[in-house]
């Protein structure tokens, strides 16, 4: 099993119970919310087993050594400064979204701006590392945090008011014909892959069948819990209300009998890690395309210089931009992700066509 | 070699060094021949110069069999330039100087050789002495304890004035030769005049690769060293210092103690993970204390947080600063208590700790909670095994309290992650800090 590949996607699936995605879907739940879920899994597994199997084409090779081979250096350098934009904003809207969670659920009297700052200071500090490391980091913080956050969702599913009513309610409109936000937000879910395009430096072998069940079934068991928990805590008109369903619905548990009492702070602690992390690795992917297309050496000075401009944009844009002008950006952003996925994995299966035909 | 030319070097040789008291040029006489002997008594044994060079000299009859005597000692070299010369009789060898030859006679007195009891990594059972101050002695018990063909040695000098011998140990069928090639490259790199203990390494690592966390083991147990090599690592020995350095190493080094494997399994587990546990009360619960009373006093249930805020009502000054005072309180008692002599230790931090304690408290200084706080740091912090990697640990909770002072519990958790992040981002030569477990190195 590669456990780097099950890792990227896992801490994607984490990110989305916590950031954009259950409000989208719970606002389509009567208009193709379900249904689109179920679109989502198969498309999304498909274009995931397509994108690693040509990936694997280019054993231990990020994207700017793909390209190097194959294509010429202007066209290279577009590609791969398009390709960063994405990574960034991906990040960015991670750390947007949390820093205003936390911002409304922990530190109420504290400067958004300066939660940005620190955010942006702790992922910058995290995505200059090599690849490697940046991985390990992220494989410490999944085992100290996964096992809190199932029993999290262990603790909401066992809860005496959690109605399964609301949660049948929901499922009654599955034929509904599916809504293309939610069917964007859906895939989100599998959207970890996507950062193999620089991880696939560190993979060796190539990646076995076995992963893609395992990815199949986490991503259903994230899709219910994305989707149907705060609907069976909320019921299914009343999640709507909230703009972060899935905090509020942390916010409904308690643990009687713990030394925190309020699950909201577990949740939310380990939430910090997570998402961190998940921007880290975005920024990161980010990063070293930038790096790929820099064509003389890649000195410290421009390395300064990136992180300067990714951290300075996020706290610039923290104190312009609004949480509901985050969710209409967040909304659009996915849907032209899911787009960009597309042609990526397009992109990669004629690379690999072409490399093949090569040799 | 020409008569002149010894002559030359004589007279240099005895040009260069002072000639203070403990200087000896002496020249014997017998019928036939003469002989000069050059030495420093207070570094070369006397008793050993009267048994291997003047007694014999006396006894064999012909000069040319006294030559062949010299020729065929196991304990002399031959003379090689000048320079080398001059250094060897710093050290203590004597130089003779006998018909057109000069030879260098290894009689070093060796005054530091008795093995020390430990002091500074007691266990409770296993071997109980540590190494000596002398190299040749603390070769012996490694050698003693590690009997295998393949330990290999390689002997360099470190320090511009000094030049310490530094013994780079390490076994050729186990040892990871990048790493090997990294720790010479590390040695040659090294610039410094006085060289006298191997914890100086931990200070002349490069300017680029400075790090808050030590990346080398310093110990003094034969067996902590033996063990190593087992498992491929290079140790280095250093003349003068009973202290051996363990390269590379990794966070779970500094956490074991050698006591761990004179347990049974699961107990050595329990020490293990109680040793974590303390670790991290002693990085991340002044930093709590601080998030929790000023910041998110709802984290916990309501009983709990009225009874710090009841504790806290005496206080006049906002909770950062108590932590602060108290915090620097203890360390400044920690520090005192290392540079007392012994006799006066214990009165010092029986004063320090009770009695300042609890004046601070009933004077509404400081709360009870933050008094309990305060000693749970302290005492979970020397959980810690190794007195290097307990000092970083030291520094390190005050890199989180201030986080935790500007952005309450986010900058807990964020500090903690920063930490992690940093710990992973360490190589102690080639290998990351933070590795868990080690293959069984391959037998090359």
């Amino acid at each position: 099993m590669n456990r780097y590949l099950l890792y990227l996607l896992l801490v994607n699936m984490l990110t989305n119970i916590v950031v954009y995605v259950p409000k989208i879907l719970i606002d389509y739940k009567y208009d193709g919310a379900v249904s689109a879920i179920l679109i989502a899994i198969p498309i999304g597994l498909f274009l995931c087993i397509v994108f690693c199997k040509s990936i694997s084409a280019f054993p231990e090779q990020g994207l700017p050594e793909i390209l190097d081979q194959l294509l010429n250096r202007k066209i290279k350098n577009i590609i791969l400064f398009i390709f960063s934009g994405f990574w960034y904003f991906a990040g960015f809207l991670t750390l947007i979204g949390f820093t205003d969670i936390i911002n409304r659920f922990i530190n109420p009297e504290m400067s958004k701006v300066s939660l940005a700052v620190l955010f942006a200071i702790a992922t910058c500090f995290i995505i200059q590392l090599p690849t490697e490391k940046v991985m390990y980091i992220v494989e410490i913080i999944l085992v100290l945090n996964v096992p809190f956050v199932f029993f999290i969702v262990f603790k909401a599913l066992t809860n005496e008011y959690f109605s399964w009513n609301s949660v049948f309610e929901v499922g009654t409109h599955l034929f509904s014909w599916p809504s293309f936000k939610a069917l964007s937000a859906a895939t989100y879910t599998f959207s970890g892959y996507m950062n193999v395009l620089i991880m696939n430096r560190l993979f060796r072998q190539k990646i076995k069948g076995i992963n893609f069940i395992v990815i199949g079934f986490l991503s259903i068991f994230n899709m219910f819990t994305t989707f149907f928990i705060p609907i069976g805590f909320h019921g299914a008109d009343g999640a709507q209300e909230y703009l972060y369903p899935w905090t509020t619905t942390a916010d409904c548990l308690r643990i009687p009998y713990g030394p925190i009492e309020r699950v909201i702070f577990l949740f939310l602690m380990l939430y910090i890690g997570i998402t961190v992390v998940s921007a880290a690795i975005h920024w990161h992917v980010a990063f070293e395309f930038l790096k790929g297309a820099s064509s003389k050496k890649f000195t410290k000075k421009k390395a300064l210089l990136i992180l300067i401009i990714f951290s300075c944009a996020t706290i610039i844009s923290e104190m312009k931009i609004t949480a509901v002008q985050t969710m209409f950006l967040s909304t659009y952003w996915l849907i032209l992700r899911f787009i960009f996925e597309i042609c990526v994995v397009t992109f990669v299966f004629f690379l690999a066509r072409r490399k093949k035909n090569e040799t | 070699m020409l008569r002149s030319n010894i002559k030359t070097t004589q007279e240099d040789l005895l040009e260069k060094i002072q000639q203070t008291e403990d200087v000896v040029f002496k020249e014997l006489f017998t019928k036939v021949e003469s002989i000069k002997v050059f030495y420093i008594k207070t570094l070369s044994d006397e008793a050993q110069i009267q048994n291997y060079i003047i007694k014999p000299f006396y006894e064999i009859e012909s000069p040319t069999l006294f030559l062949d005597y010299l020729k065929s000692h196991p304990k002399v070299k031959p003379f090689e330039n000048e320079e080398k010369t001059l250094n060897q009789l710093l050290v203590g060898e004597v130089i003779v100087f006998f018909q057109a030859k000069i030879f260098l006679f290894d009689l070093k007195m060796d005054r530091q050789s008795s093995v020390l009891d430990t002091t500074v990594e007691t266990t409770i059972q296993g071997p109980q002495s540590g190494f000596s101050e002398s190299i040749g002695t603390n070769l012996g018990l490694v050698r003693q304890r590690y009997p295998q063909a393949s330990l290999n040695m390689e002997s360099s000098s470190i320090g511009k004035v000094s030049k310490t011998k530094v013994i780079t140990l390490y076994d050729n069928k186990t040892v990871n030769q990048e790493v090997l090639k990294k720790v010479r490259e590390f040695l040659e790199t090294i610039d410094i005049e006085m060289f006298q203990s191997g914890e100086q390494l931990l200070d002349l690592i490069k300017k680029s690769q400075r790090a808050l966390f030590p990346l080398m083991l310093i110990t003094e147990r034969a067996d902590r060293v033996a063990i190593n090599l087992a498992a491929g690592k290079v140790v280095l020995l250093v003349n003068g210092s009973p202290f051996a350095v363990i390269l590379p190493t990794v966070m779970k080094d500094f956490m074991s103690s050698m006591a761990d494997i004179y347990q049974t399994y699961w107990v050595g587990c329990f020490f293990i993970t109680l040793r974590y546990i303390g670790l991290f009360i002693s990085i991340v619960l002044p930093s709590i204390y601080v998030a929790l009373t000023a910041y998110n006093p709802e984290v916990f249930r309501v009983q709990l947080a009225l009874s710090i805020a009841g504790s806290r009502s005496t206080v006049p000054y906002p909770a950062f600063i108590e932590v602060f005072f108290m915090l620097i309180m203890m360390e400044l008692l920690t520090e005192a208590s290392i540079r007392l002599p012994k006799a006066i230790g214990p009165t010092a931090t029986t004063v320090g700790g009770l009695i300042l304690g609890q004046a601070a408290t009933e004077a509404g200084l400081v709360s009870n909670i933050m008094i309990i706080i305060v000693s749970a740091v302290a005492i979970s912090n020397f959980v810690v095994p190794v007195n290097n990697f307990g000092a970083a640990i030291r520094v390190v909770k005050y890199l989180l309290l201030v986080l935790s002072i500007f952005y309450g519990l986010v900058g807990v958790v964020i500090g903690f992650l920063l930490l992690v992040s940093y710990l992973v981002s360490l190589e102690s030569f080639g290998k990351p800090f933070l590795t868990i477990s080690e293959k069984k190195p391959a037998q090359n």
